[in-house]
């Protein structure tokens, strides 16, 4: 028995030893060292037009971009040296790096930033409208480029550090498939086609060649699953460097483990935005009083305590703390007044209350959110009814049909003001039926024609109008956990979940 | 037997091109909106309209069917919609992950019921009713309690096998043994548990029967009565619910692949069929109905080889 049991443990820790290298992240000994992250990201293809926020990772490894975008969301060099606005913030020039040539050895030039720039406006991709704003590139020189804007937009640096900014090898356009999974640019890795199983994993290997300053791992892995107890056993058997966690139980999960090292970031907010602020499909939302009823009816205390495990912070506004339009006391503006919702509806002549209908993606509204909004807006006399979607037909449903008049989501929260504005105020996506008010068109326009720093002022008027008259309905900002296996050192980046991938190092 | 397999076999063609006539009409009720789905939110309906008749999704759905059948029958399955990768490729990097468990489980599920049942059916008694309630309990348990508690337990707390992840045969045969072995495991409970159930059953039966006592009689050894009389003509409901066992083995394969982060058939099923993916979706559903079709034809090929009388229906 004895000698079983041994021989047993001897077969194991072979296996172990044979499957124990892929986690390496170390760097003792020069050996070639690997980052492997985990991703609940599947992107649609390695084509720049193709590139959004939650994917940019895989991206960055393949791609520069025009600007780099620091983990406190200041801007720095990158494929622009420098950039600068004319008096009038409709022409931002930049300059461009003299000596960098793409994976073939084709110059980055001017004529480049032009190229990609007019096919990631035609491509049509989800992040096209981000250069809505750019009516023509004119090519000064080979290392001069500028954009002349329609109208000033305060978020178009932010744009050009993000999927906008993206460069790719204008050969590799003329075949319009050939990015999608053969990616060429000018960035710090190449992907490996050999070892990368598209939907799987991505291996991205260093590019020999790099123009910039190396980046700490020579092999960038970036493995993507459906779940999280995957990740959160990965990362703490080692076989994951790094990943992130939103989850509140899987957070705590991975918490107890004493080798994993955790970095917490408060991102997406969660919240009702109450779309039908015209009372299009619901007409007693058209009362401001309505709205407000609403937000004061709700239990946010408890909610982040039951739903988030209190793993976050409860919130009345869309703005997050690190923009200029962010006011603290508006977290707290809309207290659980539960007497006051039913006067305020009672003065809205609406005291026998009405039905809302909603829609509910699983994977969003939880049970627990589902009843707790049920039960607490049931209290005041507005009769939640869920109607449970399929993600696939969800959009469908919402953004097409436009058959609902609020909807709970998870929204992440940029750093750029006129990022934020642009997703939630100004006509579009997340603000479907195109409602807008006086307060709100007399505001916009003196954001738009200035800086965050010198919009201060009317950026915090518009947050405050937004509160007071009850556009949405946040309930609490999340916290987002990173989480690596010891080996890792993780910057999170500021105006995203994920951090760039500039911002791993091994562990001291 | 050879018309048999070939009446069969014509029989199965015809099914599988039912089904993905089914299948490919059935996709495509749901107004999934690819275009949109692709492009996002705030992408304008121009936009959506264009990348819907890129796709070939202006067109009705039995041209589209038609033209998809057209491609398939000369092997292009084409690509998917939602990673741009190409399907055959796609689908063959993640079949061996699941035909490693499929494998695995059906090898441990045959000789670990065959040994239990055939046990308890002829020893009875204290080692009868062990098995029964092992076979109980197998079966009563939750697939994914099992399958969490044999992860935490051996690749988490005592770290002998990886938690996650997935080493190709070839690559390296530890490797391979190592990621696949708890998966196995953790499948094969609920399926040795219904076999094992079914071979005592069987055998206890065939132990009834007046050629056994006869055997007996003639003073043949029991080990080799059980062994060569018993075993045979018990077998044949076995397999057929070690086949069942083996096609019902793809739906318990989704979770475990999902929990030991295995990239197989299973969980890209779930992750492709939310999307709405429909090269990809189409191809797995193929590649099951030819599996079930196939598994059945063997099943039924080796009870006919077990018992001939069955050749006959």
């Amino acid at each position: 028995m004895k000698r079983s049991a041994t021989a047993a443990l001897l077969v194991t820790a072979s296996l172990i030893a044979g499957c124990s290298g892929s986690g390496d992240g170390g760097t003792a000994g020069g050996a070639p060292t690997t980052l492997n992250i985990a991703t609940m990201t599947l992107p649609q293809s390695l084509d720049p037009k193709d590139a959004n926020g939650s994917a940019l990772p895989f991206f960055q490894a393949v791609y520069d971009t025009l600007i780099k975008r620091e983990p406190d969301g200041t801007y720095s060099p990158m494929l622009a040296t420098a950039w600068s606005y004319d008096d009038k913030l409709t022409r931002l020039s930049l300059t461009l790096r003299g000596d960098v040539k793409f994976d073939d050895g084709t110059p980055f030039d001017a004529e480049a930033v032009k190229a990609n720039m007019e096919r990631f406006r035609k491509g049509g991709g989800a992040q096209a409208k981000t250069l809505n704003d750019v009516t023509s590139i004119e090519v000064v020189d080979p290392t001069h480029v500028t954009l002349v804007l329609g109208k000033p937009n305060p978020a178009m640096l932010y744009y050009l550090s993000d999927a906008a900014g993206l460069m790719a090898n204008p050969k590799d356009f003329a075949q319009d498939d050939t990015l999608k999974t053969r990616p060429g640019g000018t960035g710090p890795y190449e992907l490996d086609a050999g070892q990368t199983v598209i939907g799987t994993k991505w291996v991205f290997t260093r590019a020999a060649n790099y123009w910039g300053s190396r980046l700490p791992y020579d092999t960038i892995a970036i493995s993507y699953f459906d779940n999280e107890t995957a990740i959160v056993n990965g990362i703490k058997t080692g076989q994951l460097d790094a990943a992130l966690i939103q989850d509140a139980d899987q957070q705590i999960s991975v918490e107890s483990d004493p080798e994993v090292k955790t970095v917490k970031q408060e991102f997406d907010f969660q919240g009702m935005f109450l779309f039908d602020r015209a009372g299009m499909v619901t007409p007693e939302l058209r009362d401001p009083r309505v709205r407000q009823a609403l937000n004061h009816a709700i239990d946010r205390p408890t909610m982040l305590a039951k739903i988030r495990q209190g793993r976050g912070a409860v919130t009345s506004q869309v703005f997050g703390p690190a923009t200029a339009a962010y006011k603290p006391e508006l977290d707290t503006y809309y207290t659980f007044d539960q007497a006051k919702a039913r006067a305020l509806l009672k003065e809205a002549g609406h005291e026998s209350g009405f039905t809302l209908k909603l829609p509910r993606i699983p994977a969003i509204v939880s049970d627990a959110l589902a009843a707790s909004l049920q039960t607490d807006l049931g209290a005041v006399g507005v009769k939640v009814v869920w109607d449970d979607l399929d993600p696939g037909s969800a959009v469908q449903r919402i953004f097409k049909d436009r058959a609902y008049s609020a909807m709970v989501m998870n929204m992440g929260q940029s750093s750029a003001d006129w990022v934020a504005v642009g997703e939630v105020v100004l006509p579009g996506a997340f603000n479907m039926f195109g409602y807008t008010d006086d307060t709100v068109k007399k505001l916009l326009p003196k954001i738009q024609g200035s800086s965050a720093q010198d919009a201060t002022a009317d950026l915090q008027a518009l947050n405050e109008h937004l509160v007071t008259d009850g556009w949405f309905m946040p309930f609490y900002r999340m916290t987002y956990l990173h989480v690596s296996d010891g080996s890792v050192t993780i910057k999170p980046q500021d105006g995203m979940a994920v951090p760039a991938i500039y911002n791993y190092a091994p562990a001291q | 037997m050879l018309g048999f397999v070939l009446r069969r076999s014509a029989a199965g063609l015809l099914l599988v091109l039912v089904i993905s006539f089914l299948s490919y009409t059935l996709l495509s009720i749901p107004d999934l909106d690819v275009g949109r789905q692709l492009l996002g939110q705030s992408a304008s309906q121009d936009l959506v309209d264009a990348k819907n008749a890129a796709l070939g999704l202006d067109r009705p759905v039995l041209v589209q069917y038609l033209d998809w059948l057209a491609h398939a029958v000369r092997g292009d399955l084409g690509t998917s919609w939602f990673t741009s990768e190409d399907v055959v490729r796609a689908i063959a990097n993640r079949l061996p992950v699941t035909i490693s468990l499929m494998a695995g489980v059906t090898l441990v599920t045959t000789v670990a019921a065959f040994l239990l049942g055939v046990w308890a059916g002829v020893r009875r008694g204290a080692v009868d009713r062990f098995v029964q309630v092992f076979s109980v309990l197998g079966y009563a348990l939750p697939n994914f309690l099992v399958t969490l508690v044999i992860v935490l337990v051996f690749a988490v707390r005592l770290r002998w096998f990886p938690a996650i992840g997935y080493v190709g045969i070839g690559e390296s045969f530890t490797g391979w043994l190592s990621t696949v072995l708890l998966p196995v495991l953790s499948l094969s409970v609920g399926s040795v548990a219904g076999v094992a159930q079914q071979v005592r059953s069987s055998v206890i039966e065939v132990l009834r029967q007046d050629y056994v006592r006869t055997l007996r009689a003639r003073g043949l050894p029991p080990s080799r009565i059980v062994l060569k009389h018993v075993l045979r003509n018990a077998s044949a409901p076995a397999l057929a619910v070690l086949g069942m066992q083996f096609v019902g083995l793809l739906g318990g394969a989704v979770l475990v692949e999902q929990i030991f982060g295995l990239p197989g058939i299973g969980s890209m099923t779930v992750t492709y069929t939310t999307r709405g993916d429909i090269p990809i979706i189409m191809a797995l559903v193929m590649l099951t109905v030819v599996g079930v079709i196939a598994v059945n034809l063997v099943v039924d090929v080796l009870i006919g080889w077990l018992n001939p009388k069955a050749r006959l229906g």
